[in-house]
């Protein structure tokens, strides 16, 4: 590599150059060894700058670059776009962000924040030495499948949204539930194992009888919250009780219930510190008020701790208790309980009148969302972590709102938290967008500045593979580490943790960040 | 002569990280001009030995920044990185170096105040310690 580098520096924001003399540093930048041509811009981020750059870049053959301007993510990407096209490796592109970093933090001590300014000018330029240009591979989707793990409220409006994006949807659920839904409906069908990463995973499914394989390209998860089997004192207490759910999808169905209908909030009432999952939904108030609707003599009681029921449905309350709902609130001194003796009444202590109550019950419901039992296999399957609660995590909200830290796999619904059908169907819809437009890019970029291993140096002690979020690491053929450049994040978690430093992470080596440190302090402000 | 300014060494993650500083700045916030910021992809990068090198090239306290441990960007970067400075930390502690000059953070890219916070806490260690190394020794 020849090693002639441009220096631009940019004072498109009106302090820069009031606080520190930008000039002054470009003419040290052209006093440095290496430097072939500096430019001093009024915006980097203008398109008359961007050409006059580049032109120059072109005309001094420059390979390298270092930018003084605001950081990487708010450049404008057309200027990275423009030194493609000069033939200028896109990983060359050194950016300093002196105007977050130096210049408005030190406003009142300008000395000061000159020799810094230079320093970090100095330091980028011995790093830009150190860098290697870098290729971005890419990689075909095999399929444009997105797979919806479960067929409830949130899945089927991922699927919904999914398949307008142009992917072809598949929903896996594990029961007989039968709808309509655009692409394939698989029942009875579960997730047994996963291969691959974002954009190419290999799913195994057991359908039925049979197992087989299916390739994807994104996966929802949408496995919602843990009603078929209620756990808790008062659900064993009385066998004929049935979550929310079931209750509503009866009565739409036009099922007469019996009367009188109690809705307590959690089959497991408890002293101990509530959580979401215990908490009553404003569904509760939606199905009374339906059915105080149809029959205004059905009898109607909803027993609650906490009640979940925000922005409007919180008028829900008083249309509730207008038509004639009684609602009891307890707390943890007298919590709800059902004589196995009795299995028609349930005694409760109500907190405005501090009395205990006793009620007789035809229907008892259960209002509450409890965490999915299946969480765990799936998160297991798939690799993505676990909240304490027994739901499935999100991902850094950087990587977007409904996704898991591993791309290509996003998350809605109650699987997440438990929620209310609407919210659940928001998220769906979010979800199944993002997903189709996952597939629909066709193909998978990868590669630039990821992990790699020096074989000869590797001892195969597996460190790396239990580190990496991603699965990236593997042992190969010759019995050493290797890493699948598809799945690389370029996170270097590998490389800090590896015992025999064997892994090395592409244009950030212990070298560069060392030297970037040791100019770093020569500096003396 | 003026007093030896102190010198601290921040290696901040690429995500949220370096987002803080570029959130103190844009809410107008300044801080102590002695701090050099080593951008890192994720605090998992960080090694022992980057650390033991910085406070060896004159630093007097050094600081690793990454995500909140349950927003991570890379999912469990952040926990790595706090394991690296714990394992630091316990080797300079019997080397006799005090360990408050190495300390892991935790930030996300909406905290503005939380930069400043730490680089004042930094430079406040380091004024309570003293420089590390023989006095008048200059790199």
């Amino acid at each position: 590599m020849k090693g002639q580098i441009q220096v631009i520096g940019c004072k498109s924001c009106t302090e820069i150059p009031q606080l520190i003399d930008m000039n002054k540093l470009i003419e040290k930048a052209s006093t440095m060894d290496l430097v072939v041509s500096t430019v001093l811009v009024g915006a980097v981020c203008d398109s008359k700058s961007i050409k006059q750059v580049v032109q120059e870049a072109k005309e001094r053959e420059v390979d390298r670059v270092v930018v003084l301007a605001c950081p990487k993510k708010v450049v404008n990407p057309a200027l990275l776009a423009a030194f493609k096209k000069a033939k200028v490796n896109e990983f060359l592109v050194e950016y300093v962000n002196i105007r977050d970093e130096v210049v408005l933090p030190h406003m009142d001590d300008p000395p000061r924040a000159q020799a810094k300014a230079e320093t970090m000018m100095v330091a980028a330029l011995q790093k830009v030495m150190g860098l290697k240009p870098l290729e971005t591979l890419k990689e075909q989707m095999r399929t444009r499948n997105v797979v919806v793990l479960g067929g409830g409220a949130s899945g089927r409006k991922a699927a919904e949204t999914a398949a307008k994006t142009g992917a072809h949807t598949i929903i896996i659920e594990k029961g007989t539930k039968s709808f309509k839904a655009p692409g394939v409906l698989m029942q009875n069908s579960v997730l047994l194992k996963s291969k691959g990463y974002g954009g190419n995973f290999v799913l195994t499914i057991r359908a039925g009888e049979k197992v087989e394989e299916l390739q994807c390209a994104a996966i929802v998860v949408a496995t919602g919250g843990g009603w078929t089997r209620l756990n808790g004192p008062l659900a064993k207490a009385c066998k004929s009780a049935l979550p929310l759910y079931e209750l509503d999808e009866q009565i739409r169905a036009g099922k007469k219930m019996e009367g009188p209908i109690v809705i307590v909030d959690s089959p497991d009432p408890a002293g101990k510190s509530m959580q979401v999952r215990d908490y009553a939904w404003d569904e509760s108030l939606e199905l009374a008020i339906e059915l105080k609707r149809r029959s205004t003599d059905s009898d109607i009681t909803i027993v609650f701790q906490e009640m979940r029921a925000f922005g409007l449905s919180e008028l829900r309350y008083k249309e509730a208790a207008e038509l004639g709902v009684r609602f009891i609130r307890y707390d943890a001194t007298g919590i709800p309980k059902i004589d196995p003796k009795e299995p028609n009444v349930v005694s409760v202590k109500d907190l405005a009148q501090g009395e205990t109550i006793r009620l007789r019950f035809g229907t008892l419901a259960f209002a509450s969302i409890p965490a999915n039992d299946d969480n765990e296999g799936i998160a297991d399957t798939l690799r993505i972590p676990m909240s304490p609660d027994g739901g499935i995590r999100h991902g850094s909200i950087q990587r977007g709102p409904v996704s898991t830290p591993r791309p290509g796999i996003f998350i809605c619904g109650s699987a997440l938290f438990p929620k209310t059908k609407d919210i659940a169907e928001e998220e769906g819809m979010v979800a199944g967008e993002l997903a189709g437009e996952f597939a629909s890019k066709g193909i998978i970029e990868y590669g630039g500045s990821v992990a790699e291993v020096t074989q000869e140096k590797c001892s195969a002690c597996l460190t790396c593979i239990r580190t990496c979020p991603y699965e990236a690491p593997f042992i190969g053929i010759a019995n050493k580490a290797e890493i699948r450049t598809q799945a690389c994040q370029g996170c270097g978690m590998c490389v800090g943790i590896c015992p025999s430093k064997a892994i090395e992470l592409r244009n950030c080596t212990d070298d560069i960040i060392m030297q970037e440190t040791k100019t770093m302090l020569r500096g003396d402000f | 002569m003026t007093p030896r300014r102190p010198k601290i060494v921040g290696f901040c993650c690429e995500r949220h990280g370096l987002d803080s500083p570029v959130a103190a700045a844009k809410s107008g916030i300044t801080y102590d001009a002695s701090v050099r910021i080593i951008d890192v992809p994720c605090t998992g990068r960080v090694d022992g030995l980057h650390i033991l090198k910085a406070l060896e090239d004159g630093a007097d306290a050094v600081f690793v920044l990454g995500c909140l441990e349950k927003n991570c960007y890379y999912d469990t970067g952040s926990i790595e990185g706090r394991k690296r400075v714990e394992h630091v930390r316990s080797m300079l502690e019997e080397a006799g170096i005090e360990k408050e000059r190495v300390e892991m953070f935790n930030t996300s890219s909406t905290m503005t105040w939380r930069f400043p916070e730490i680089v004042s806490k930094m430079c406040d260690v380091v004024n309570r310690l003293g420089p590390l190394g023989k006095e008048g020794d200059e790199q």
